[in-house]
């Protein structure tokens, strides 16, 4: 094949670029081959894509890949029930942005780029969703977060977004409340991470946690990526606290965990979502984290039993299942409902298909969005770790 | 807890984390003395000495904590793999990206340094993935309360160790015939040469030594705190990088001393000002000390060659 295609041309590349014949055998099989892989294309049908984004590298990596899974079992689904949209096929285009903001602005812009993307599923972090969901809503892209629960996003008044879990407003809250009344903490320390997640968090908390009357001891803030806090967790120490409030990602959480006993930090330890994964347990070691609580953003999908099926297919197709990777799933399922309303590519379309949604038969139940964009099943789950394992206690309320 | 014992206990957590910018300091500034290249591989050098003792770890298939000589054995055999890996891997570096640059500008075999840093963490990605790898619990965690504050196995492990490295890197320099060769080197390249000291061999060593320094304080870190990650050697690094400035850079017990008070100054600043700002509580000392003290604590005024 590779000579047939370069023979004619040989002589041309010879006298314009002096290449020697080996030289030119190698550039006309290179050819050949683009030309072939450009040929064996499977004929083409129009695409319909569905945008994904999540940091899939670095520390945070195996959340983004907990919620791939999900977005991706969901299209898998689809997929094999036949087509969507009359004459279209669907794929997921997941996108990577390294929970950094900077990143996530250019993941979104690529994907608003890209004529065949009609809805996005994304970011994990707070702080790379709030200044990505700009990026939609000028270009009048559907965008649901599967995950990040700052409620400054949904305030914004972006038309283009919602969100499938609860907020950080609810969740902060019923963590104090857990914390002052059922734990008796009356004297708290906080630590944030100093992102759009973390202070959120960590602010929602302090507001209820006083209004209970409890002592606020401090509240410092820790950098993304560092290893050692034992010094911050000494100053902890020497003021003896009942509790030690967290809100913040899961290497940092396990850190703080592992090295709180280190240094011998008593007292109970609570953090919010983002420690929720069973990464932390391992990272921490099981004997540190034994005890400690977590509130999560959403009830335990475990005990659903609309939730069920989808555990199950998960779990055959990509092993034990991962902190979010049910509302990665339910937030892929809306959007690939709201294309199949839509009945076209036309990102305008699926937008208003978006806004007949009513009781939708999602995972958690009978799923509604308010004028904001945010869901209406507010649970907030209260878990412990258990024999190394997170154990769920409760649905907890927030007033 | 008193506030003394608070101090303690600080300055304990400081000496933790010193001890290891202290090892990788080590590198910088005898890299730096013998052939003035700040060589910003280092800090990835360190990193790869963390994953060369966890595919140790992972080869051996250890999952649970070790006891008794089984466990020294491991520690051991961990240590000398990534010290011979990383010391092996310094050779090459030295050999094949600054040797071929010994008579070009300063400026060339720097940004190759850069370079090298570049491509052993791409590579590391792509063999280890990009996301945080685990370190098996090796050493069970085990605690005593001294003095009022609260003294980890791990950290005895780490203070211990490094300080017996360091008193063998100050006794090989000031004590043999190698050290004597590499600080004859650091005076002056080209007399050297004139007296017949293999002086390529003479770096190419100082490379080897560094290296593998770096790599046990790779392991130290990568066990003590559990995870390593293929970007970790660019934050330590600057740190050690920083800790051998502070103590004088090209000065060896100047980088031990370094090493030590950075770390010390970071709990310090951690734990009485405030954790947001520990990295930039430590560069601002820096910078003040610099401008007191200009050559490092340790550091002597050299005349600027031509």
């Amino acid at each position: 094949m590779g000579n047939a295609f370069c023979k004619p041309r040989t002589p041309r590349h010879i006298t314009h670029y002096t290449l020697n014949i080996p030289q030119a055998t190698c550039v006309g099989i290179l050819g050949s081959l683009v030309l072939l892989v450009g040929c064996s294309r499977e004929p083409k049908i129009p695409v319909i894509k569905v945008g994904f984004v999540a940091p899939l590298t670095g520390d945070q990596a195996p959340h983004g890949e907990d919620m791939l899974g999900g977005a991706r079992l969901a299209v898998e689904q689809v997929q094999a029930g036949g087509e969507l949209v009359p004459g279209y096929r669907v794929a997921l285009v997941a996108l990577d942005d390294q929970r950094n903001p900077t990143q996530a602005v250019s993941a979104a812009k690529k994907l608003v780029a890209d004529p065949d993307v009609v809805a996005v599923v994304g970011h994990l972090n707070s702080s790379c969703t709030m200044p990505a969901s700009a990026v939609y809503h000028q270009a009048g892209l559907l965008q649901i977060t599967p995950v990040s629960s700052n409620p400054k996003i949904s305030r914004q008044g972006f038309e283009t977004f919602y969100r499938t879990c609860a907020t950080d407003d609810l969740q902060g809250p019923a963590g104090a409340l857990v914390a002052v009344r059922e734990l008796g903490a009356a004297r708290i320390f906080l630590i944030d991470d100093m992102t759009t997640y973390g202070r959120g968090l960590a602010n929602e908390f302090e507001k209820k946690a006083r209004e209970l009357g409890a002592n606020l001891l401090g509240h410092e803030g820790i950098t993304q990526g560092d290893k050692d806090f034992t010094p911050l967790l000494t100053k902890i120490k020497a003021l003896q606290p009942d509790l030690v409030y967290f809100a913040g990602m899961f290497p940092e959480g396990a850190l703080l965990i592992k090295q709180r006993k280190d240094v011998g930090l008593g007292g109970h330890f609570m953090g919010g979502d983002g420690l929720f994964d069973p990464v932390l347990i391992e990272l921490a070691t099981a004997e540190a984290a034994e005890g400690i609580y977590l509130t999560t953003i959403g009830s335990d999908v475990h005990a659903m039993p609309t939730a069920q099926g989808f555990i199950r297919a998960y779990e055959a197709r990509y092993g034990p299942l991962g902190a979010y990777s049910a509302y990665a799933y339910e937030a892929t399922n809306i959007v690939l409902w709201a294309i199949q309303q839509a009945g076209k590519k036309d990102r305008q379309a699926v937008l208003a298909a978006m806004k007949t949604l009513k009781d939708y038969p999602g995972l958690f139940g009978r799923q509604n969005f308010d004028e904001k964009g945010d869901s209406l099943i507010r649970d907030v789950g209260l878990f412990t770790v258990k024999d190394g394992k997170f154990a769920f206690l409760k649905t907890a309320s927030w007033d | 807890m008193t506030p003394l014992q608070v101090f303690f206990q600080q300055l304990l957590n400081g000496l933790t984390i010193g001890s290891i910018y202290a090892l990788i300091a080590l590198g910088y500034t005898m890299v730096y003395g013998v052939i003035q290249l700040i060589n910003f591989a280092h800090g990835e050098v360190f990193m790869v000495g963390a994953y060369a003792a966890l595919t140790i770890l992972l080869v051996l298939g250890i999952a649970q904590p070790l006891v008794g000589w089984l466990l020294v054995g491991v520690v051991l055999l961990c240590g000398i793999a990534s010290m011979a890996g990383c010391g092996l891997l310094g050779l090459g570096i030295e050999r094949f990206a600054y040797r071929p640059l010994r008579t070009a500008p300063r400026l060339s075999a720097l940004i190759t340094a850069i370079g090298v840093s570049f491509v052993l963490q791409n590579v590391v990605m792509l063999l280890y993935g990009a996301t945080d790898r685990r370190f098996p619990p090796v050493i069970a965690p085990l605690r005593w309360e001294v003095a009022g504050a609260t003294v980890t196995i791990l950290q005895v492990i780490i203070w211990v160790s490094s300080a017996v490295l360091m008193l063998g890197v100050q006794a090989l320099v000031m004590r043999t015939r190698l050290g004597r060769a590499m600080r004859a080197a650091s005076h002056d390249l080209t007399a050297c040469r004139l007296l017949g000291i293999p002086v390529d061999r003479v770096i190419a060593v100082t490379f080897c030594i560094g290296s593998a320094l770096a790599a046990f304080g790779g392991m130290l870190f990568g066990v003590y705190y559990n995870t390593i990650n293929f970007h970790d050697g660019y934050l330590t690094g600057l740190k050690a990088f920083t800790a051998a400035v502070l103590g004088g850079i090209g000065n060896i017990p100047g980088a031990m001393v370094g090493g030590l008070v950075l770390g010390v100054l970071e709990a310090l600043g951690a734990g009485y000002l405030s954790a947001q700002w520990k990295n930039a509580f430590a560069f601002v000392v820096l910078v003040a000390l610099l401008l007191w003290k200009p050559t490092g604590l340790l550091g002597e005024r050299v005349a600027e060659r031509a």
